[in-house]
């Protein structure tokens, strides 16, 4: 704001300011990564001296958090499945062809991201448990479908609307069918975004919460329904490490995400965090190109 | 549903390329084609969002309704406004007010300096802001948590710089909830913010300058109405999403900061009460659709003060 080029006092301030902001953001995390390798978990920090202990603490015998670990990772994955099926079509729906309703369908995709978790889980069990599915992955996989495909479709609809729709006629010109057309020319294109998607659509699963804790029994239960059983019931100090574990994966993701935009050229400058725009609440210009 | 459909939809649905002209008989041909091929790929979508999120939501109202015996009642929704349970609605809705007003001025200060930034900072200041986004809202809760204990790395910082009254109780209480929340929401605040921000004409204020408006005026009359359409939206947002949210007031509230999230889940987990779980779930459905209403109506009236600040 050149105009409003304030006092240095007025510049300091803000600049303070928003550091610890920033702080505010991070400091959670970085706390929980050194706990992790810190002696006492619980006590002082920085830890006055380290160890592994917590992280190997976790495959001890009799730990719960591998089974809980295999079937976040298991529910995750068919939820990246399920979403980039049906995110895939709903964004050639919404972005490649004409569509009777097209608002309603639209908000009817982005709508669970508004309505409360809660509610959406108590729906799913009432659904789930007269099919007697209750525990059962798939059924936990359905439900965080519901959370992760309209991030997933709004993801691909801006990856459509980003290939160059002549290069498709082109294609059908030459007498590619629908199907060779979208195999060959459509998929490869979308790469980049169907990754993004994918990614984005597996740390939506990984950490949910809510749906895991309603349609899960005794025995299957998520790392996050079991890290918050932990936190609110029992000490167990080695959950630590799963929650810096937990941080390790999203970041990991994260930068996923960030090498296949780069590799691929696109979306060099918004975007990381997809819910934004999709929210439909669109924040004036960002949105509006 | 038909409602946050109409709250959520994009306004101007682009319009689809109009079929070229003479040829009117091929164009209505491609354009049913174009249609079948929408309908064909929409289908799955519609159809598991039927299945899977609307007729869930429907069936929740339709217990909410019923009584022990069968038969209708609104026995559920007169329960949910009374004594303890009203007492708790209340809460949601005070500690959702605390959290998403906090969460707005801290993300104005910081969405304003990082839209100041040279492109490379501003950059990895956003980093700091989204990354968290991503990492589970359970993980940092817990974060807080051990910052915030009585041993924690706050109070030991205060109790060494014999800040008087250190240790302060920051958890368990509704100061380490709204911390806790507002560190959740912010991310979602500072990027509506900064969208906006970024998006605003400099040479507006540099015009109000030049015209010898003082720093205050231009701040007051033409850079806050600039950003109105933003601070509505993120305010709503983050206030519509704290208040179903549960894992924070959870873990880092006590008995007073019980919130609408934690009542529904102790009535399905520990009481067996799903009629009551159900108008419970109803009520915050209803909140949060009244809130995308208000959304609706505050952001033509952003709109209109966007324009009076454009205009003078």
């Amino acid at each position: 704001m050149i105009e409003l080029r304030s006092t240095l006092a007025g510049r300091i301030t803000l600049a303070v300011l928003s550091t610890l902001i920033l702080l505010f953001l991070a400091l959670p995390i970085i706390v929980i990564v050194v706990t992790s390798f810190g002696k006492d978990a619980f006590g002082s920090f920085p830890p006055e001296a380290w160890t592994l202990g917590w992280y190997r603490q976790l495959f001890a015998d009799g730990s719960k958090w591998p089974a809980a670990l295999s079937l976040s990772a298991l529910v995750a994955a068919m939820t990246t499945v399920f979403s980039l099926v049906l995110g895939m079509t709903a964004a050639t729906a919404l972005v490649r062809s004409e569509l009777p309703l097209r608002s309603a369908v639209y908000g009817l995709v982005l709508a669970p991201l508004v309505i409360p978790q809660v509610v959406i889980a108590l729906g799913l069990f009432l659904l789930f448990e007269p099919a007697m599915m209750l525990g059962s992955p798939i059924a936990i996989a359905l439900g965080h479908t519901v959370l992760a495909s309209p991030i997933a479709v709004m993801i691909l609809m801006a990856t459509l609307k980003g290939i160059d729709e002549r290069l498709e006629d082109a294609a059908a010109s030459m007498g590619a069918s629908r199907l060779t057309v979208w195999r060959r020319i459509t998929l490869p294109l979308a790469m980049p975004g169907l990754v993004a998607a994918g990614i984005f659509s597996f740390i939506t699963s990984f950490d949910e919460f809510f749906v895991s804790q309603f349609l899960s029994s005794v025995d299957t239960v998520t790392l996050p329904v079991q890290v918050f059983n932990v936190l609110q019931y029992n000490v167990d100090p080695s959950v630590t490490a799963v929650s810096a574990i937990l941080i390790a994966v999203a970041v990991v993701a994260l930068a996923l995400v960030g090498v296949v935009r780069k590799l691929s050229g696109s979306g060099k400058q918004d975007g990381l965090l997809p819910t934004e725009p999709g929210l439909g609440l669109p924040a004036g210009s960002e949105t509006a190109s | 549903m038909t409602m946050a459909a109409t709250a959520l939809a994009p306004t101007p649905a682009p319009a689809a390329p109009t079929p070229a002209p003479g040829k009117r008989g091929l164009g209505r041909a491609l354009s049913e084609r174009r249609t079948r091929f929408g309908l064909l790929n929409a289908t799955p979508v519609v159809v598991y969002l039927l299945i899977l999120f609307v007729y869930p939501i429907f069936s929740t109202l339709m217990l909410s309704l019923k009584g022990e015996e069968g038969g209708f009642t609104l026995h559920w929704y007169t329960d949910a406004f009374q004594g303890a349970n009203l007492e708790i609605l209340l809460t949601t809705l005070r500690i959702s007010a605390e959290t998403s007003l906090l969460a707005l001025v801290v993300g104005f200060v910081l969405a304003s300096a990082i839209s100041r930034l040279k492109p490379l900072w501003a950059g990895l200041a956003m980093l700091v802001v989204v990354v968290p986004h991503f990492i589970s809202a359970l993980v940092r809760t817990y974060g807080w948590i051990i910052l915030l204990g009585d041993n924690g790395v706050v109070n030991n910082a205060l109790t060494d710089m014999h800040v008087p009254g250190a240790p302060v109780q920051l958890l368990y209480n509704e100061i380490g909830v709204v911390i806790g929340t507002t560190a959740v929401m912010l991310p979602y605040t500072v990027l509506l913010l900064y969208a906006v921000m970024r998006g605003i004409d400099r040479r507006l204020l540099a015009a109000a300058a030049s015209m010898g408006a003082g720093r205050i005026t231009i701040f007051r009359r033409v850079y806050v109405p600039l950003v109105a359409p933003g601070l509505v939206n993120a305010g709503v947002l983050s206030f519509i999403l704290c208040l179903g949210y549960y894992l924070t007031p959870a873990l880092m509230g006590g008995e007073k900061q019980t919130m609408v999230a934690s009542l529904i889940d102790e009535q399905v987990m520990k009481q067996n009460q799903w009629n009551g779980a159900s108008a419970l779930g109803i009520i915050l459905l209803l909140l949060t659709f009244a809130g995308l209403l208000l959304l609706r109506l505050l952001k033509s009236a952003a709109e209109a003060l966007r324009n009076r600040g454009t205009a003078s």
